[in-house]
C-alpha cells in the first residue's frame, strides 16, 4: 500500500506537468482553433530558463521563476506576432499557421542546441531535496510543489474564464469569431494574449519537470505528445479537461512500468496508444463541454 | 520536322519515362562511390516526397506515418529474407502486404479524424513504431537494428554500385509515372475535391472516406516499397533512421517545394536534402537552424512554394514575349 501511495504521488506530479502542457494547447486552441505543436518546445525553453537563472546565476527560486515566466510570455506573444498573425491577416487556411508553428519547433530547438552544449543541464528543486510525509502519503518536496502550483494555475484559469469579463471575451471568440469582433472584442489582442499565456503555462510545466529530467534540448517532442494526449483524454470542452487527462495518463504510465509484465521500454508507448484510442473512439474526451 | 518530334514526345509517356530513367541511371556511372551514395539517398527522398505530396498536397491529409511505412518496408524485407528465410519475391510481396494491411488498419478508423487530429494520431503511430523497433529484441535487433546482410543474388547476379543506383532510378521514374497518371485520372480529381471541400465533393458523388483510405493506403504502400529498396543502400536498418525528425523533414520538403505539385516535391526534396551539404561548410552546426528559419519563411512568404515563384517568373516571361 505504501508502495502504491508513493507511486500515486509521483504519478500525480507528472500528471500535473502533462496537464499544464495540455492547458497550454487549450489556451491557444480555444480562441484560435490552432493546434500549436510548439508547446513542447516552450516547455523546453522554460526548463532552460530555469537552468540559466537558477543554476548559472543562482537567483532565488521565486525571482528566477517569475523572470523565466515573464520571458516565456514575451516569447509566446512574439511567436504570435511574427509567425501566426501575418498568415491570419492574409486569410490563409488554418493549416498554414499550424505548419508554421511546426517549423518553429525546429527553430526553437536549434536555437537552444546552438547556445548550449548538447548535454542534459541541471535545474534546482524549488524547495530543495527532501521528503514530506502526510500520514501514509509520502513524496518529494518537488512533487508536492508541482501539484500545488498546478492546482493554483488551473483554479486561476477557471476563475479567469468563469468570473472575469476578459475571460468571457476569450470564450466569445472561441464560440464565434465574427460575432465576437462585431461586439467590440479586440480579436488580435485576444490571440496575442492566448499565445502569451500558453507559453507561460507550458514554460511553467517545463520548469517544474526539469529538476527530475534535466533541461535537455530534445525534451520538447515527448512532452508535446504527452500534453496533447492529456488534452485529448480530458477533452477540450472544459478547463479541467487537461488536468484530469494528465493525471489519468501519468497513472496509466506508472502502473504499466511497475506492474505490467512487459519490458519497461514499452511504457513509452502508453501515451501513444492512449492517444490513438481516444482520438479514434472518443474524440470529445471524457469531460463534455457545458451547453 | 520539329513539330513532329515534339508531337511524338508528347504522345508517348513511355518513351519519356525511358529517357528519364536512362538519364537518371546513366548519371550514376559517372560518379564515384561517395557521390553514388549521396545520389541514391537523394533519389529515395524524391520518391518519398512524391508519394507524400500525393497524400498531403493533393489529397490534403497531414499524416506523419509516411516515414514509419518507409521503415516498415525496410525492416519487413530484411526480417522476411534473413530471419524467416523467405524466397526474394515472396518476401517482397509479404512486405507490401504488411504495409497495405497496416495502412488500412490506420486509414479506415482515421477517416473520422479531421485536419490536424489525423496528424497527431499518425504522429503517435510513428513514435509507437520506433518504440516497437527499440524493444523488438532479436526480431528487430533492438536499438542497434539489423546489419551485415547483403542483397541476395537474383538469377545469379548481385546488383551493386551504380547498377543498384539504376534500380533506385527505376523506382523514382515508376513512382512518378504512377502518381502523375493517378493525379490526372478521376481519382486524382476526387482527391483534390476532397482536399478543397469535402462537403461539396460528397455532394458531387465522391465517396470521401473511400477516397481518403485509398490515397493513404496507396501512398503508404509506395513508401514501403521505397523502404525495401533503401534496406540495401546502407545494408543496415536501425530505429533512428526512421525517427520523427525525418517525418517532419518530408513534410517541410513538400511545403518548401510547393504542395500539390509533383515538380514541387522534386524541387523541395532536392533542395532540402542537399542544403546541409552546402550549408555545413559555411555555418557549421548552425545549418539546422538556418533550415528551420527557411521553412518558416517559406510558409509565411511563399505559400505556393518554390514552384509558385517559378510559375510567376514564367508568367512574366510569357507576358513579355506576347508584348
Amino acid at each position: 500500500m505504501q508502495d502504491f501511495f508513493e507511486l500515486a504521488v509521483g504519478a500525480a506530479a507528472s500528471g500535473c506537468v502533462y496537464g499544464l502542457i495540455g492547458l497550454a494547447y487549450l489556451l491557444v486552441l480555444r480562441p484560435t482553433g490552432i493546434i500549436n505543436f510548439a508547446v513542447g518546445e516552450w516547455a523546453m525553453l522554460g526548463a532552460f530558463g530555469g537552468f540559466v537563472l537558477l543554476t548559472q546565476y543562482e537567483w532565488p527560486y521565486a525571482l528566477g521563476m517569475l523572470v523565466a515566466l515573464a520571458v516565456m510570455f514575451v516569447i509566446g506573444w512574439a511567436s504570435e506576432r511574427l509567425v501566426v498573425r501575418p498568415l491570419v491577416e492574409k486569410g490563409a487556411p488554418l493549416l498554414a499557421p499550424i505548419l508554421a508553428l511546426l517549423g518553429m519547433v525546429v527553430v526553437y530547438r536549434e536555437i537552444i542546441s546552438t547556445i548550449f552544449p548538447p548535454d542534459p543541464m541541471p535545474v534546482p528543486y524549488a524547495l530543495g531535496m527532501g521528503r514530506l510525509e502526510l500520514g501514509p502519503v509520502g513524496g518529494s518536496y518537488q512533487s508536492f510543489f508541482t501539484i500545488g502550483v498546478t492546482l493554483a494555475v488551473f483554479i486561476a484559469t477557471w476563475l479567469f474564464f468563469e468570473r472575469t469579463v476578459a475571460g468571457k471575451a476569450f470564450e466569445a471568440v472561441a464560440l464565434h469569431r465574427r460575432a465576437a469582433a462585431l461586439m467590440g472584442i479586440n480579436l488580435s489582442r485576444v490571440m496575442a494574449l492566448s499565445f502569451g499565456a500558453g507559453a507561460v503555462v507550458a514554460g511553467l510545466g517545463g520548469l517544474l519537470v526539469a529538476p527530475n529530467t534535466s533541461a535537455y534540448y530534445l525534451m520538447g517532442v515527448p512532452l508535446a505528445i504527452q500534453g496533447f494526449t492529456a488534452l485529448v483524454i480530458g477533452g477540450v470542452g472544459r478547463v479541467a479537461g487537461p488536468l484530469l487527462g494528465g493525471l489519468l495518463l501519468a497513472l496509466a504510465e506508472q502502473l504499466t512500468v511497475r506492474y505490467a509484465p512487459i519490458p519497461s521500454g514499452y511504457a513509452q508507448g502508453v501515451p501513444l496508444v492512449l492517444l490513438m484510442l481516444f482520438l479514434l473512439f472518443r474524440p470529445t474526451g471524457l469531460l463534455r463541454a457545458r451547453a | 520536322m520539329k513539330t513532329e518530334m515534339s508531337g511524338a514526345l508528347r504522345a508517348s509517356p513511355l518513351i519519356r519515362g525511358a529517357i528519364a530513367f536512362l538519364v537518371l541511371a546513366g548519371a550514376a556511372f559517372f560518379m564515384g562511390e561517395y557521390h553514388n551514395d549521396v545520389y541514391r539517398k537523394l533519389l529515395l527522398w524524391i520518391t518519398l516526397a512524391l508519394g507524400y505530396n500525393f497524400l498531403f498536397g493533393i489529397c490534403g491529409q497531414v499524416a506523419f506515418s509516411h516515414f514509419a511505412f518507409y521503415g516498415m518496408g525496410a525492416y519487413s524485407i530484411v526480417i522476411f529474407l534473413f530471419q524467416l528465410h523467405f524466397p526474394f519475391p515472396v518476401a517482397v510481396l509479404c512486405g507490401i502486404a504488411l504495409c497495405v494491411l497496416f495502412a488500412l488498419a490506420v486509414a479506415i478508423p482515421s477517416t473520422r479524424l479531421e485536419g490536424f487530429y489525423l496528424a497527431l494520431a499518425t504522429l503517435a503511430l510513428g513514435q509507437l513504431f520506433i518504440v516497437v523497433l527499440n524493444e523488438g529484441g532479436s526480431v528487430t535487433g533492438g536499438t542497434g537494428g539489423i546489419a551485415s546482410y547483403r542483397l541476395p543474388e537474383i538469377f545469379g547476379y548481385r546488383l551493386r554500385g551504380p547498377w543498384y543506383t539504376a534500380v533506385i532510378a527505376l523506382l523514382v521514374v515508376a513512382t512518378y509515372a504512377v502518381l502523375v497518371r493517378l493525379d490526372r485520372s478521376w481519382f486524382g480529381r476526387a482527391c483534390r475535391a476532397v482536399r478543397d471541400n469535402p462537403e461539396a465533393a460528397a455532394a458531387m458523388g465522391v465517396n470521401v472516406a473511400r477516397t481518403k483510405v485509398i490515397a493513404f493506403t496507396l501512398t503508404s504502400a509506395l513508401a514501403g516499397v521505397a523502404g525495401m529498396v533503401y534496406a540495401f543502400v546502407d545494408n543496415t536498418v536501425n530505429p533512428p533512421i526512421f525517427g520523427i525528425d525525418n517525418a517532419f523533414l518530408l513534410l517541410f520538403m513538400v511545403i518548401v517545394g510547393g504542395a500539390g505539385r509533383h515538380a514541387g516535391a522534386v524541387i523541395g526534396a532536392t533542395l532540402l536534402f542537399l542544403l546541409p551539404f552546402w550549408l555545413s561548410p559555411l555555418v557549421g552546426h548552425h545549418q539546422a537552424l538556418v533550415f528551420g528559419v527557411l521553412v518558416v519563411l517559406a510558409i509565411l512568404l511563399q505559400p505556393a512554394g518554390l514552384v509558385g515563384i517559378y510559375d510567376r517568373l514564367a508568367d512574366r516571361l510569357k507576358g513579355l514575349s506576347a508584348r
